[in-house]
């Protein structure tokens, strides 16, 4: 027994060893704060949020969203400006900024990070598009770059890529095979952040766990599954607090530290905490600086007017909403013989009444309340609130319960029964098998359908298996929900476009030749208000046809510690910590 | 018995396997191919292809009846359990990083919850059971009756979130959350303790108070032995064989760690990398876990049965 007894305590001796020297809960100018499921520092793998986030604490990129600014407005970042857009589009000239250096880092010859140049972008690029890597932004660049698609199909990795050009030492070439004004936005995403290929090549496969990049923070310690720790970038350069920002920005106090240089704040410590009740314990104990609030919270933190709880308000807790820019629909099968679409204009029209019955059918606003906390609204474009291109609009099929149930009379199925007298029965699938919000919706979703009288089943699946479905075009009917990627319309219009068809984005096969025509000109088109009439446009034409029954738009609510400051909300928050500051508390 | 423990060696693998297999079923079969997780929302068909390809996603998940007879088991289950046989548990989807490094970082903080909560309430449940036969029918042993059916009533769930908001949140008796230093120890091996000896001391009790009336412990009365004695020498000593299976089948749980216990305290765990594992579907860490965890508890059972004969030198195993 004694044997057991001393081998726990040496256990634990070893154990906290490490852990206790990084881990003092120091109340410097550090800020706590808390995700989970961080995956690793590969720009090529940031596709989820809190991996974006933390891998834009050490990795930066061409450009990057001006602050404070709405609408969103792209900025350089490691660019000296804007790029130079050859007249037919096709070609963005990058200067990117001298005496911009990598951290400090065993992998360079000297441990002295070296000059960034335009070498480095090409590589980090092309890196993104290699197979090999499997990486979920090689989307960003590999139908719009020159000879990209053609070089992945090519696999010869040793080859370059004709549309990256480092043309010298500081300027690099974007060359494009057809206009794609959204590159403006893609290169902000973290998917496109420079690396070293020294860093690659001396850590191999652990290069995830040493990132060496030109940062605000560099890595001090990172515990998998635990905590995560950065320190100041000594080498960080020439950044300063935005000056200017929108009107309210003075009044809130988030131009106090203008012109100071960044980051503002000395270390952040993320935890990776899993429980959201373990999460409120430490936000209410001051451990963290802020925290979202869950479904099951929510009435106790927000009163009946949507504000914040009188004993939260108290203690100075301020409360942010911010429209998360998403939207979450219903997608109908349009190749599906019962609901889709018909070469017969005869059996279109039903199909399209049938559809048109099912949105109608649904008591959107009744969801928001009863499974949501109200903390989404109910949409009414294909386009959410803030992207260019959205109006208010009523949407066409608002509940009302009557019109369903006589647009199923008229599509065919008379108090919702087929031909055999039977209930019309439709299956839907969605993502979340075996989680309570998943089970509730469903639930709804066949309440609402069952007072039309159809029997809609809902098939609650894994999320590789509600992929794999939404893919191949299994599906009859699927809840699906996209969040945008980057402001600008044509990232949820892809959505519907033809040739994006299952096993494309458009998993619900609409086609409309229309509706093509006005997507491939937008496609080329600057932002300008011509284009937004153009979305408007097709937002109407996509709502007439109905391949989705339109759901809502989310709504995330933060509450912030009174001690917090310079947080705004931002729909693509991921570099915005080197502006946060703490005060003494 | 050396026979005996080589056939029960022998015998770990096809349980392992079967454990294997019904995970494999319900992650891989009915939750679907992996590949379209990884290649994110915006993949095209041509690199789910080339992902399902390179991890062998692609290929039949049991026999490869088209390359009979030489390739017959190039599946995927023959070839997870084969690689699995080797050591190699693969890479995790969500971190690609080796499951062998992420099971080699989880033990020792598993352990270091899983250890004194296993010894803590082994000693104490023991102590209380000692007490509760010698008093027995008396307001001791009832008043532990009571507090152990009440203590093993209440969910380990309630006792967290009770345990985080007054002693920890309120009253700051403790850390909420972390893994820092051994007094972020101390709350959840607290609760552990709390919810676990409620059970095992009912059962102890009852062990004890079995023995109590056997016809050596009024021998020995008769003789004059000392009512301690007899409990500590004779009674404690016979009621060895069930304590034992009771305290060898919870060995495999120090190297599995507390799924609530990690996940609610922010022990970076095995516990924890379970819970997280399930909730991302990242198979190759499920898989390695609860193979691994099958294969201890074999060999917990078979350590069991020699233990059995030194407990009781009657027993023989054949």
């Amino acid at each position: 027994m004694s044997v057991l007894r001393w081998l726990t305590i040496a256990v634990m001796a070893a154990t906290f060893a490490g852990a206790s020297a990084s881990g003092a809960q120091l109340r410097d100018n550090t800020l706590y704060s808390v995700g989970a499921d961080f995956k690793g520092f590969d720009p090529a793998d940031s596709g989820d949020t809190v991996s974006a986030a933390m891998i834009s604490r050490v990795y930066e990129g061409l450009l990057e969203y001006a602050y404070l600014d709405h609408p969103y407005r792209a900025e350089p970042r490691l660019a000296e400006a804007l790029p130079e857009v050859s007249a037919d589009g096709l070609t963005y000239t990058f200067h990117l900024k001298k005496g911009v250096h990598f951290s400090d880092d065993l992998c360079f010859p000297s441990g002295k990070g070296r000059e960034v140049t335009a070498e480095d972008f090409v590589y980090s690029f092309t890196r993104i598009l290699n197979p090999k890597l499997e990486s979920t932004g090689d989307w960003i660049f590999i139908n719009h770059v020159a000879g990209a698609k053609e070089w992945v199909q090519a696999g010869n990795l040793t080859v370059k890529i004709p549309g990256f050009v480092a043309v010298d030492r500081y300027t690099l070439q974007i060359k494009l095979r057809q206009p794609y004004p959204q590159l403006i936005w893609v290169l902000t995403m973290p998917y496109a952040f420079v690396v070293p290929h020294e860093a690659i090549e001396y850590y191999g496969r652990e290069f995830r766990r040493h990132p060496v990049g030109t940062g605000p923070y560099v890595l001090k310690d990172w515990r998998f599954n635990y905590r995560v720790e950065f320190v100041k970038n000594p080498t960080f350069s020439g950044q300063t607090y935005p000056a200017t920002g929108e009107l309210d920005d003075r009044a809130a106090g988030l131009l106090e530290d203008a012109g100071k240089p960044l980051p503002l704040l000395d270390r952040i410590v993320d935890y990776e905490i899993s429980e959201f009740y373990t999460v409120w314990q430490m936000f209410l104990g001051g451990q963290l600086a802020s925290t979202g609030i869950s479904k099951d919270y929510f009435e106790k933190v927000i009163n009946p007017q949507f504000e914040l709880s009188d004993a939260l308000q108290k203690r100075g807790v301020r409360l942010y909403k911010t429209p998360n820019m998403d939207l979450w629909y219903i997608a109908f099968n349009m190749k599906d013989p019962t609901i889709g679409d018909s070469t017969d204009p005869a059996v279109a029209a039903k199909h399209r009444k049938l559809r048109q019955a099912f949105a109608s059918a649904i008591d959107v606003p009744t969801y928001c309340t009863v499974i949501h906390n109200n903390r989404d609204t109910p949409a009414n474009t294909i386009l959410p609130p803030g992207v260019a291109g959205y109006t208010t609009k009523p949407y066409a099929y608002q509940f009302d319960r009557q019109r369903a149930k006589k647009l199923i009379a008229e599509a065919g199925y008379p108090n919702g029964k087929d031909a055999t007298g039977h209930p019309l029965r439709l299956t839907m699938i969605s993502a979340g098998a075996g989680s309570t919000d998943a089970r509730q919706q469903a639930e709804f979703f066949a309440e609402q359908l069952r007072a039309i009288g159809v029997d809609l089943v809902v098939q609650q699946l894994s999320f590789a298996e509600y992929l794999r479905r939404e893919h191949d075009g299994e599906a009859q009917i699927v809840y699906a929900g996209w969040i945008i990627d980057y402001p600008d319309g044509q990232n949820f219009m892809q959505l519907l476009y033809g040739p994006n068809k299952a096993p494309g984005v458009n998993f619900c096969n609409y086609q409309n030749p229309e509706f093509d025509r006005l997507y491939e000109k937008v496609l080329t088109m600057q932002d300008c208000p011509e284009r937004s009439a153009l979305y408007a446009q097709m937002s109407d034409i996509a709502i007439a046809d109905c391949p989705w029954a339109l759901m809502t738009y989310s709504l995330s609510y933060g509450l912030f510690q009174p001690w917090f400051q310079n947080y705004k909300p931002h729909a693509f928050p991921y570099p915005n910590a080197k502006f946060y500051k703490v005060k003494p508390h | 018995m050396i026979a005996y423990i080589l056939r029960r060696i022998i015998s770990v693998a096809p349980i392992a396997l079967g454990v294997l297999l019904v995970t494999f079923l319900l992650f891989r079969v009915i939750g679907g191919n992996p590949a379209y997780r990884i290649a994110g929302k915006n993949a095209t068909p041509a690199k789910i292809a080339q992902i399902s390809h390179a991890r062998g996603y692609d290929l039949p998940y049991f026999l490869n009846f088209e390359k009979f007879p030489q390739q017959l088991f190039h599946a995927q289950f023959p070839r997870l359990a084969r690689n699995i046989l080797r050591g190699d548990f693969g890479e995790s989807l969500t971190s690609k990083m080796r499951v062998s490094q992420l099971l080699r970082d989880g033990v020792l903080p598993s352990l270091c919850v899983t250890t004194p909560l296993f010894f803590i309430e082994l000693i104490l449940a023991v102590a209380l059971a000692l007490l509760a036969a010698y008093y027995r029918d008396t307001w001791i042993d009832r008043s532990l009756v009571v507090l152990a059916v009440m203590a093993m009533s209440i969910s380990s769930l309630v006792y967290i979130m009770v345990a985080q908001y007054w002693l920890a949140s309120e009253w700051r008796l403790f850390p909420v959350w972390g893994f820092e230093g051994p007094q972020y120890l101390i709350l959840p091996v607290l609760i552990g303790t709390v919810a676990g000896t409620g059970g095992t001391l009912r059962f102890y009790r009852t062990v004890m108070l079995d023995e109590m009336y056997q016809d050596y412990v009024r021998t020995a009365r008769a003789k004059g032995v000392s009512p301690a004695k007899i409990l500590f020498s004779h009674v404690l000593r016979n009621a060895l064989i069930p304590i034992l299976t009771n305290v060898i089948v919870a060995l495999p749980f120090l190297y599995t760690g507390s799924l609530l216990l990690e996940s609610f305290f922010g022990i970076p765990g095995l516990g924890r990398l379970l819970v997280s594992a399930i909730s991302n579907g990242d198979e190759d860490v499920i898989f390695a876990e609860t193979f691994i965890g099958a294969v201890l508890f074999v060999l917990a059972n078979t350590l069991t049965d020699i233990a059995y004969t030194w407990a009781d030198p009657r027993i023989r195993i054949k």
